[in-house]
């Protein structure tokens, strides 16, 4: 198993807009590839970058991060912060070994089924272009 | 007078007037080359100050543990950066700490028993030899500001990914997490860290490469924009992991993203602190 | 007449040795010097000097599963670990031979630890006395010398161009084969002197010291890092704690230390050692006071690794004499 393989996704979606659009996505009928495990967050910049070194540590093939459009974040400035640190965390992570293209931020509203649909097909068609990462085996608390 | 004059002599001012109960700097080592922290309470004991080029450790560190206690502290530019740092995330109060500024000639590579004449990495990287803020100098100010560099980090960065990857988990690999870069790390105060949380569990007690990853990753990531240099981790890894290069790079992104430098002051905000709204970050664009 | 081995000779016994067992010998990891399992019996580091992590890590791992459970067929059973690899250690130290004897003593009093038990009976320690002493160590104050053949199953002694061979122990002799060694005439060089601290007494002292601020000023400089446990050869203390891992739920014990934030803490959040003074006193008074008073033995056997690696120049040996003066200044 290596390129074309299956990936796994996991998104962190704003409560507000993204998981509203994946929602909207869901309720018109818009397939989108089943590679993404959603987790609701309040707010995008909720998203403390140890989520998503977590996901990557338990084998993730990548991380979506989605919330509001900037302007729009439902507590006024979240997903302002969440852009700074992702914009540290990438380049981070990237120079640890992992490619800048595993992680993804991307700003979805509530009205934007189709896009969120686009988002995580194109993303999973980009990570299944890249060598499935191996699950460390994890310690999980009992 | 020498710098270790001119400590003792203000040491013994301070504590003999009572403006403050502490000064912290340094003494001689018991391998009779190195230096070691040192807590004066008492003007007579003063005499026992040094500083030469073994006085690597930051001491700032310990302000954390005199909170509301005047405290003079001995303290070299990254020293002083730390206790900024500090100030500007309302650790230390500034009115309480009477900072000893040491123009800083560099700290030289030292294992014990032995000292060499050679600088240490971060000190032969650093441009800095005069402190941003002192209330006492020690030593004459050099003009300076010459543009920081990275060289260590672009060396990194020029290698493959899988080069990169394959590098740190050789390097991770022999972590033993015994916490000593967080221990002596004047930015990691945490009452308790993410690696000792039990639920969630973020860092299992596994001695292992997997956990070991995710605690290096996180800690250096915990100091992204608040990392001053002073390489404290790397000085105190007993394993020899070059920690330098993660929080460098950390610093480089910091600097080239948002134009700041931690501890440079003690007011401007952390860049994780504050943003700009118009600001253009390659971040879900 | 010495039995007596060439250096030639015990290298290539060590690679028969190393095929059908791990051979485990200081190695060069970039700048540190580790016992590990060693893949060429060329990379063996024979430089005095002591290695940066001592050799109990092959008796108390880092991290070891004690057991898992299995769960199939509906049943719930507790699979214990076993140790089934066959090791030797070589080129281990006096001073470390003795901590593992002293570690023997916790570990394999009765109910004795099972898998530790497992690790010491699989495993054979071959001896290098040392010939000359390195700055920090303290070994003789500590009850053991630097040729003391006590606590190996063979002991060497380097001579010119070769080893005085010891052979201590019937697991040491089963490991030699017939023929190995000649006969030399050869006398083993003087032991190197050894700096002493005044040990004499100590546990008795720090009884007396206990309650000294003399702990709150040391522990004003202690970082609370784990380094001086963990390149102890004589700390032993672990967490435990229930995992899942790789789909199956197991026990895992791994290095902890007295210095560490939380070590104490009890259920409901109470630290009855959270102060730095006596988290700090906690392991010269384990080491010094405690241990000796069980087991008759110092838990220290002056190797100098928590002298060396201390970030902020901690010093076992400047604490006891500071103990042995303080006694004497409180009875002025």
């Amino acid at each position: 198993m290596a390129v074309g393989h299956e990936p796994r996704i996991v998104g962190f979606l704003c409560n507000w807009c993204s998981y509203a659009g994946a929602d909207v996505a869901g309720t018109s009928r818009i397939t989108y590839p089943p590679n993404i495990r959603i987790i609701r967050v309040p707010c995008s910049g909720r998203v403390d970058p140890l989520l998503i070194v977590k996901s990557f540590q338990m084998g993730a093939d990548g991380v979506l991060v989605a919330g509001c459009h900037p302007g729009d974040c439902h507590y006024s400035e979240g997903n302002y912060h969440a852009r700074r640190r992702l914009a540290v965390l990438r380049p981070f992570l990237e120079y640890l070994g992992i490619e800048r293209e595993r992680l993804r931020v991307e700003w979805v509203s509530a009205s934007e089924g189709r896009r969120f649909s686009q988002v995580v097909s194109s993303f999973t068609e980009q990570l299944r272009k890249l060598e499935p990462r191996k699950g460390a085996e994890v310690e999980v608390s009992s | 007078m020498n710098a270790t004059e001119q400590i003792v002599a203000k040491a013994r001012e301070l504590l003999e007037s009572g403006t403050v109960e502490c000064v912290i700097g340094y003494e001689r080592a018991t391998d009779g080359v190195n230096a070691r922290p040192l807590f004066v309470y008492q003007a007579e004991e003063a005499g026992k100050l040094i500083f030469d080029q073994t006085c690597a450790h930051n001491l700032a560190k310990y302000l954390l543990n005199r909170k509301g206690k005047a405290t003079a502290i001995v303290a070299k530019p990254c020293d002083v950066r730390a206790v900024n740092l500090l100030i500007n995330e309302h650790q230390v109060e500034r009115d309480k700490v009477l900072i000893i500024g040491v123009v800083c000639p560099g700290m030289v590579e030292t294992k014990w028993g032995r000292v060499s004449e050679k600088l240490r990495q971060a000190c032969e990287l650093c441009r800095e030899h005069t402190p941003v803020v002192y209330d006492f100098l020690v030593g004459e100010p050099g003009d300076e500001e010459a543009a920081v560099e990275y060289p260590d980090v672009a060396r990194m960065e020029a290698l493959s990914i899988e080069e990169r990857r394959a590098f740190w988990e050789e390097q991770f690999s022999r972590c033993i997490r015994c916490y000593a870069c967080r221990q002596a790390c004047p930015g990691c105060y945490c009452s308790e860290c993410f690696a000792e949380r039990l639920d969630p569990l973020w860092v299992g007690i596994r001695i292992a490469p997997s956990e070991s990853w995710i605690w290096n990753t996180m800690r250096a990531f915990h100091l992204a924009g608040r990392c001053i240099g002073c390489n404290q981790c790397e000085r105190v890894c007993p394993m020899n992991i070059p920690l330098s290069l993660l929080n460098r790079k950390l610093e480089k992104e910091t600097l080239e993203l948002f134009g700041y430098r931690a501890g440079v002051d003690a007011e401007t905000p952390a860049p994780f602190a504050t943003f700009r709204k118009d600001e253009k970050l390659e971040v879900g664009e | 007449m010495s039995d007596y081995i060439s250096r030639a000779d015990l290298l290539s016994w060590l690679e028969k040795v190393s095929q059908s067992r791990d051979l485990v010998a200081p190695v060069k990891i970039e700048d540190l010097t580790l016992f590990q399992k060693v893949e060429r019996v060329e990379d063996i580091v024979f430089d005095p000097g002591n290695t940066d992590l001592s050799p109990k890590e092959f008796f108390f791992p880092k991290s070891e599963v004690l057991f898992y459970v299995d769960r199939s067929d509906g049943r719930v059973e507790l699979v214990p670990a076993e140790v089934e690899q066959e090791t030797v250690i070589f080129g281990i130290r006096p001073c470390d031979a003795k901590g593992i004897a002293v570690l023997d003593l916790p570990y394999l009093e009765e109910p004795a630890d099972a898998l530790y038990r497992q690790h010491r009976e699989k495993t054979t320690l071959v001896g290098l006395s040392c010939v000359s002493a390195c700055p920090e160590c303290f070994c003789t104050s500590m009850g053991t010398t630097p040729d003391d053949a006590s606590n190996v199953d063979i002991m060497l002694t380097e001579v010119e161009e070769g080893f005085i061979v010891q052979v201590v122990t019937e697991k040491g002799k089963a490991l030699l084969p017939e023929g190995l060694l000649s006969s030399k005439e050869v006398s083993p060089p003087a032991a190197p002197s050894v700096a002493s601290v005044p040990s004499e007494g100590i546990a008795e002292k720090m009884h007396q010291v206990f309650d000294s601020p003399y702990w709150d000023r040391l522990a004003d400089r202690c970082l609370h890092c784990n380094v001086c446990s963990y390149v102890c050869p004589t700390c032993y203390c672990f967490d435990v704690r229930d995992l899942r891992s790789g789909g199956r739920v197991e026990r895992v014990r791994s290095w902890e230390s007295c210095q560490s934030p939380g070590f104490t803490k009890i259920a409901g959040g109470y630290d009855p050692r959270a102060a730095k003074g006596p988290r700090l006193r906690q392991r010269f008074a384990h080491k010094l006071l405690y241990f000796v008073e069980k087991f008759g033995v110092t838990h220290c056997v002056g190797c100098g690794r928590c002298v060396r690696s201390c970030p902020v120049n901690i010093d076992i040996r400047e604490v006891i004499q500071d103990v042995q003066g303080l006694g004497v200044k409180s009875e002025a």
